[in-house]
């Protein structure tokens, strides 16, 4: 029985929609039009997507390989380095399971300080989050004074630690530097400061046209997906899901001071923008609080540089969600076996349930609002099924269209140089659609 | 004489195309804080360019894995002449910490040809402005 | 906590192994290929611990290991199961946990294990394209780093 081309597309995309929604699954196979590396391969049904396969191999570097072949205490600074916005949780997580293996207890002190360091990142992850949303939904006023504001944090946390990025505060069994004499009053006027910046980002996101317009009803998926696909993080907290794993298993300090876990129930774009800014004012609360009763004594004990033989494993919470480390010692200078698990792979499936329905110009958006790593927004190659068209954008020329799809008037108030680049953008997304 | 005119403008407000090349995004976030009000390097002129066609400047960041090695080359490749390379942080320079990593290469020299390289793990925004501005001083 | 590990070890009579507790909260148990899926089953289902942390391989000489991370609260449940090297093919969970297709696709790339029942075991997830076909997966012991960069053409000749 001969078909037409157009009967044949319309059966091929159709079985591609039954096997991503009717099986538990959350992505479908590759369409043959997208052989290209590109980091997320879209396949479109007209302006809706209806099937997203990533590839998460470009930062892929060998860490847990490496890991083998290096002393322990070494590991630490290298898996640190394994994302600059999350850096010192990574440091932390795998400082606690490697610290189960020895007998020595961590000093309360210590927990104090690694719980304060670790709630100024989340600040700082979340506030540059906020920032990305705003240049993504082509808000850039927004972006430049949430990161502007994020420099405070940023001062803080180098005058206590000496970087603004690459912390290296934790050792095993301790932290490597106290906190400063005499920071106490500038650190809890800082918080303050910053407590009412989010309440007033909060507003803006609330009454802003820009905002609302690109962020309400859009990324939706619900309770029972997001369990069922192990999502963790504010992925899950944003569908209503009480997972933290500063309340559900406390480690640090966190439990002796105040936790405030931020759920809501409405699961849309806008729900992770308020999310994220709840967090952050509780966890400036708990940074002024740690601060003020910080207590006395050692920041660290010594550990000799063979671990004991055994397995243990350690969960902790970044900003993006829950880390996972697992160590097995064999009882040398060197780990057996090091497994490190970022929350955004945890968060991928749901992601990518996510964007099924959503349209062209709402990715961005959706693709900012996991969280994703920078280099993963890269490179997009797109393929739609009605008009078997092909192409690829790079993250900001998906930007632009979101920009012009929502907001078509705003090229007309645009300087010279940016309205040079938006138009030959302009024209090659017409030569390509 | 256009030549001199092209240059000029060229020094004056350099377009720049930034790559990241497996990078743990630490130098990325610190090449975009160099945008924002307090370090602001587009008062010098430097502007962020969507695509490498409209680039002067090409900066990397990032250890290049062999999965990036292949797009880097391409990318340098759409760039047009004249064109400089930054490379930012100790991964592009030397591999960084993550030297001997089997999917680690040993610096962005071994894929393309560079110009600056700006030290740090990650350079402070004022320590990347200084290696831009310092180039670009010495572009003929 | 202690009716959960009371009920986890009459799971774990029922197929024939036992739970061994390596610290508070965390305990470890050693499943066969073929009673894991009952087990993920009744860990998941009946004891209603849903949240899987992630999967870890492990290279143990002659056998591979696959431990499947599980918590609920401050509970932390390692099963493991073993599979031979000569013949790495594994049952995988995805129809009971959808949330371990990607676990399992990295576990494929990085220890070469065959995961029957997942939709994606032949997809690449973290390896390089071009990564050669008779180059043995990167985590086991007798694979070296620096062989591996030779072949992915990371090692430059310096002059």
């Amino acid at each position: 029985m001969s078909t037409s081309p157009e009967q044949q597309r319309r059966e091929e995309s159709a079985g591609l929609m039954e096997y991503s929604t009717e099986s538990l699954v959350p992505f479908g196979p590759i369409h043959p039009a997208l052989k290209e590396p590109e980091y997320f391969k879209l396949v479109l049904e007209g302006e809706r997507i209806v099937n997203v396969i990533p590839r998460i191999g470009y930062v892929h570097r060998g860490l847990e390989k490496a890991a083998e072949s290096r002393p322990w205490v070494q590991n630490m600074y290298m898996f640190e380095r394994t994302c600059g916005i999350c850096s010192f949780v990574h440091s932390l997580c795998y400082g606690q399971a490697v610290e189960e293996l020895t007998l020595f207890q961590v000093p309360k002190r210590a927990k104090y300080i690694r719980t304060i360091i670790a709630e100024m990142e989340r600040i700082h992850s979340h506030l540059l989050w906020v920032g990305l949303m705003g240049h993504w939904a082509g808000f850039d006023t927004l972006f430049m004074w949430v990161w502007n504001d994020r420099e405070v944090v940023l001062d803080l946390v180098e005058a206590i630690s000496g970087n603004r990025v690459h912390k290296s505060m934790n050792a095993f069994c301790g932290v490597r530097r106290d906190m400063p004499e005499n920071m106490k009053d500038r650190i809890v006027e800082r918080m303050k400061f910053l407590t009412d910046r989010a309440r007033y980002y909060r507003e803006v996101i609330d009454t802003e046209e820009t905002m609302l317009v690109r962020t309400e009803n859009i990324g939706r998926v619900s309770q029972d997906t997001a369990e069922k696909l192990c999502a963790v993080g504010p992925m899950a907290r944003y569908v209503g899901l009480r997972q933290d794993v500063r309340l559900n298993d406390p480690y640090a300090a966190y439990d002796e001071v105040p936790l405030d876990i931020v759920t809501t129930t409405e699961g849309d774009v806008h729900a992770l923008l308020r999310l994220r800014l709840d967090e952050l004012v509780a966890s400036a609360n708990i940074v002024s609080y740690a601060v003020e009763n910080l207590p006395d004594g050692p920041i660290r004990v010594k550990v000799p540089p063979v671990i004991p033989a055994g397995e243990h494993s350690s969960h902790c919470e970044a900003p993006r969600g829950e880390i996972f480390y697992y160590v097995k010692s064999s009882g040398g200078r060197t780990p057996e076996r090091v497994k490190s698990r970022q929350p955004t792979m945890a968060n991928l499936p749901t992601a990518l349930e996510m964007l099924k329905g959503q349209t062209l110009a709402d990715i961005p958006i959706v693709l900012t609002a996991i969280d994703p790593c920078f280099g993963c927004m890269d490179r997009m190659s797109f393929y739609d099924t009605e008009t078997n068209r092909r192409w690829t954008w790079s993250g900001e020329e998906l930007r632009q269209y979101g920009v012009n799809h929502y907001f078509p008037d705003r090229s007309k108030k645009q300087r010279g140089f940016t309205k040079a680049i938006d138009s030959s953008i302009n024209r090659r997304q017409r030569e390509s659609i | 004489m256009l030549e001199k005119l092209t240059t000029w403008s060229r020094k004056r407000s350099p377009w720049v195309f930034h790559i990241n090349a497996s990078s743990c995004n630490g130098c990325d976030i610190e090449l975009v804080a160099s945008l924002t009000p307090r370090y602001d390097i587009e008062r010098f002129g430097a502007v962020l360019v969507p695509s490498p066609k409209h680039a002067d400047v090409l900066i990397v960041t990032g250890v290049v894995n062999a999965q990036t090695k292949d797009r880097l080359r391409r990318v340098y490749e759409q760039v047009p002449e004249p064109k400089y390379v930054i490379a930012i942080g100790a991964c592009a320079a030397a591999g960084g910490v993550f030297k001997g990593c089997y999917n680690a290469g040993q610096g962005v020299q071994d894929v393309i040809p560079v110009d600056m390289f700006i030290p740090g793990c990650p350079p402070r925004p004022e320590a990347i402005m200084y290696g831009v501005l310092k180039l670009l001083g010495e572009a003929k | 906590m202690s009716e959960t590990v009371t009920k986890l070890e009459s799971y774990a009579e029922e197929v024939g192994t036992k739970v061994t507790a390596l610290r508070k909260n965390e305990n470890i148990v050693e499943v066969p290929q073929d009673k894991l899926k009952t087990f993920v089953a009744h860990v998941v289902n009946d004891l209603h611990i849903r949240h899987l942390m992630t999967i870890t391989g492990l290279d143990l000489g002659e056998n591979l290991g696959i431990t499947y991370h599980f918590s609920l609260e401050r509970d932390t449940i390692h099963v493991r199961s073993f599979v031979p090297k000569t013949k790495p093919v594994a049952v995988s969970i995805v129809d009971i946990v959808p949330g371990a297709i990607l676990y399992e696709m990295e576990l494929h790339d990085m220890f070469g294990i065959e995961f029957a029942g997942n939709p994606w075991k032949d997809q690449k997830l973290l390896l390089p394209d071009d990564w050669p076909a008779d180059l043995p997966p990167p985590l086991l012991k007798t694979s070296k780093a620096d062989q591996i960069r030779k072949r992915l053409g990371l090692e430059v000749e310096k002059k």
